[in-house]
């Protein structure tokens, strides 16, 4: 993995009136990382995504993608939320295809892109099937597909298995690794469940209560497969859980 | 920008907007205002219109006469409709039963039914009153019915497993569910009660805000024909006004979130 | 544990539910036989959209079974108390009208009843919020009001269908703690309904495990787990991964 920084944040504020939401956030994410971002509920990741997304602008402060402002029309930002988006109206294929189209890549290339995403999520009985003819986990995957097929430079993933049942958690989780291994995608995926963070990410970046900053930055150097009864995962969850323990 | 001068903003547009339209008023006004009399005539016949009455009757009696036949209408329309509104909505049988009717009655506009009430009932108060309730009465029915068939099933198993009869099950649960849809039912009724009133008063009336444009349209009263169309406009936005406020008053919950 | 001994407070005996939709048989549940004992903290716990709360719709007499029996040993008149998802506290009552609502339904007079639902609703950590109206209140807390509701009305059994469902995975457990420290307050015979494995380990004295649909009962497991549990425990998280394994996917 390059050690070339993708992602820079630097001195993030922002406030909504008097109140301050964000305070003052810097860091780094490297180009291929896999980053989670974890805080007490109510601590302003929203803001954060929102920001990060362009959504809403910063108070202060500035977001960099390979050195530049990031810019919606310059840079290729994806997101997956927590409720399934996909566009009712296409196919799974069609769907996954959709982003690549709206940036004229060529066809070579978007049919080669989506073959690739469709065999790694073993959707392919499934390639033409509608939105509704698929469970919500089903839907799920066919967003995160067509979130990898953009090749973004920034993934942000925002609880997107918030409601699955374990078993489902575990068996998506390990298929977007899969699909981060296969595609080198630059992922920030938010979430409130700490195990999951744990067990997804390279790097963790715990956030304060409101106003946000950043409280720690926790490498995770556990081998993949993790597994969350391994002493190694449980000292580490227990180390951020103490963290940010407002419960 | 803080809540408190974006609030100003659009309290100024909305300003910027009146005047404009009073200046295209002024504008088209002024190269013929025998048929399109200005503002400041409009204003003028406005004050004669008050110290004057018209076929003996003040402005606020012809009001008031209008006023009076919408209201009286629009209270039956609201006990009965919501009443059958709610056994439409509650019992399916029901429903079956009735629904065809109002929907084969319902693309009639209720102006159209003016003739036949003039000739089976004259032109006293009583076919006023009637034609109004005709307008009012199937929005009523209509919007309480998918209200009340709308309710959240999460909702009624609450009140089933504490056993609630129908009665309570109605008070505590389907009434306040639907009064969303209710209201909208009466803010919808209420309108449509204005227009039929205005459309009645026209045809067969010595009194009411339409008797007033009918007047000043056959003793070429331009003046007063604007006098009648814009109170009919602010008596109108008033009664929504009204309905609003008790809407709020009656259900606090509904307030939106102030965050 | 001697269950011999201990009161039976529900029998289920060979429930199944079936659907029938347009042409097609749609089996929900298939032959769940349970007893449910007095003041145990039954979880029930089963994947995706498994017929669990169809479970527990057919004990609270919503629904009615296609086959077997919905027994209560203990009394003929077992009353009981439902916490639905968090949508179910009625937005038109404040916190006190919601709370109070299952008693001036049985028609318990005014003060009684107003004196039984401040200490609930004090119970619950709600003092404070007596006439505060549900869309002032967050996730977590319109949960608690449903709480109180269910158990105002004093049921002898309580059934809870994935309360926390809604909510965030750190507002979940601290709702997780809550529940247990109410429980030990005013015991009850719970019935909770979940998907989180965790959850179910967290709380439950027994947890039934469910098949994917039908519903069947797999396995019935008694963690030996002191309380109040730790979910980073070493002997937790192997209990868990047991359960996790049989498991089945719902894709």
């Amino acid at each position: 993995m390059s050690n070339d920084v993708k992602v820079s944040v630097r001195n993030l504020t922002k406030c909504f009136g008097d109140l301050k939401v964000l305070d003052n956030i810097s860091f780094d994410i490297k180009k291929g990382e896999f980053i989670c971002v974890v805080g007490p509920t109510g601590c302003g990741k929203t803001t954060f995504l929102n920001l990060l997304t362009r959504l809403i602008p910063q108070t202060s402060g500035e977001i960099l993608i390979d050195g530049e402002p990031a810019d919606p029309k310059k840079h290729n930002i994806s997101f997956v939320f927590q409720e399934p988006s996909a566009f009712s109206w296409l196919t799974t294929q069609e769907n996954i295809e959709y982003g690549l189209r709206i940036k004229k890549m060529p066809e070579e290339y978007i049919k080669q892109q989506s073959d690739k995403v469709i065999s790694l999520l073993g959707l392919d009985r499934f390639r033409n099937a509608y939105p509704h003819e698929m469970s919500v986990s089903m839907e799920q995957r066919v967003v995160i597909g067509r979130a990898f097929a953009m090749n973004p430079d920034l993934l942000l993933m925002d609880e997107p298995y918030g409601q699955m049942d374990i078993k489902m958690r575990f068996f998506l989780e390990d298929e977007v690794i899969k699909l981060w291994k296969a595609t080198g995608a630059t992922v920030l995926f938010i979430t409130h469940n700490l195990e999951e963070a744990v067990y997804l990410a390279e790097r963790v970046l715990v956030l304060s209560a409101k106003p946000a900053t950043i409280k720690a930055q926790v490498p995770i150097n556990i081998e993949r497969p993790r597994k969350v009864s391994d002493p190694a995962f449980i000292e580490v969850r227990k180390q951020i859980t103490d963290m940010i323990k407002w419960w | 920008m803080n809540a408190k001068t974006s609030k100003l903003r659009d309290l100024a547009l909305s300003v910027v907007s009146i005047l404009c339209l009073i200046s295209l008023w002024l504008v088209l006004s002024s190269s013929r205002p025998d048929f399109f009399p200005t503002p400041q005539m409009t204003w003028e016949r406005f004050i004669e219109l008050i110290e004057y009455p018209v076929s003996k009757v003040s402005i606020l009696g012809h009001i008031w006469a209008s006023l009076r036949r919408v209201v009286i209408a629009f209270c039956y329309a609201v006990v009965l409709g919501i009443s059958l509104g709610i056994a439409m909505g509650w019992n399916k049988k029901i429903r079956a039963a009735v629904e065809p009717i109002f929907e084969s009655l319902r693309p009639i506009p209720p102006i159209a039914w003016i003739p036949l009430v003039i000739l089976w009932f004259g032109v006293g108060e009583f076919p006023k009153i009637l034609l109004v309730f005709i307008g009012s009465f199937i929005p009523i029915v209509l919007n309480t019915m998918t209200g009340v068939a709308l309710v959240d099933p999460m909702y009624l198993s609450v009140s089933r497993v504490f056993k609630a009869n129908t009665l309570q099950t109605m008070i505590h649960v389907v009434l306040p569910a639907s009064i969303p849809a209710i209201f909208a039912g009466m803010k919808a009724s209420l309108s449509s009660g204005w227009m039929v009133v205005v459309a009645a008063e026209m045809i067969a009336s010595k009194s009411g805000v339409g008797f007033l444009i009918t007047r000043g349209s056959e003793s070429y009263d331009v003046a007063l024909i604007l006098c009648g169309m814009i109170l009919i406009g602010i008596v109108g936005a008033l009664l929504g006004v009204v309905l609003t406020l008790l809407e709020r008053w009656l259900c606090p919950w509904t307030t939106k979130k102030e965050k | 544990m001697d269950n011999k001994e201990r009161k039976v407070m529900l029998r289920l005996e060979n429930i199944a539910k079936s659907f029938y939709a347009r042409h097609e048989v749609f089996d929900a549940v298939s032959d769940v036989s349970i007893d449910v004992y007095e003041n145990e903290f039954l979880t029930i716990l089963g994947p995706g959209q498994c017929g669990k709360s169809v479970l527990l719709n057919i004990i609270a007499g919503l629904e009615k079974p296609t086959k077997g029996t919905v027994d209560f040993p203990a009394s003929s008149d077992t009353t009981m108390g439902f916490v639905f998802q968090k949508t179910a506290v009625f937005p038109w009552k404040t916190v006190m009208e919601n709370v109070e609502l299952g008693l001036q339904i049985k028609g318990t007079n005014k003060k009684e009843r107003r004196e039984k639902a401040q200490y609930l609703i004090e119970l619950v950590g709600l003092k404070g919020f007596e006439n505060a109206y549900p869309y002032q209140l967050s996730g977590g807390m319109k949960q608690r009001v449903g709480i109180a509701r269910a158990y105002c009305v004093n049921p002898d059994i309580l059934l809870m269908d994935e309360p926390f469902g809604a909510l965030d995975a750190q507002t979940r457990y601290q709702m997780e703690e809550e529940v247990l420290r109410i429980w030990q307050a005013e015991k009850r015979t719970v019935i909770f309904v979940t998907n989180n494995i965790e959850e179910a380990l967290f709380l439950g004295d027994r947890i039934v495990l469910l098949s994917a649909c039908p519903a069947k009962v797999k396995e019935i497991y008694i963690p030996r787990l002191e309380r109040p549990r730790n979910n980073i425990d070493p002997d937790f998280l192997a209990l868990r991964e047991e359960i996790e394994a049989n498991t089945d996917l719902a894709l």
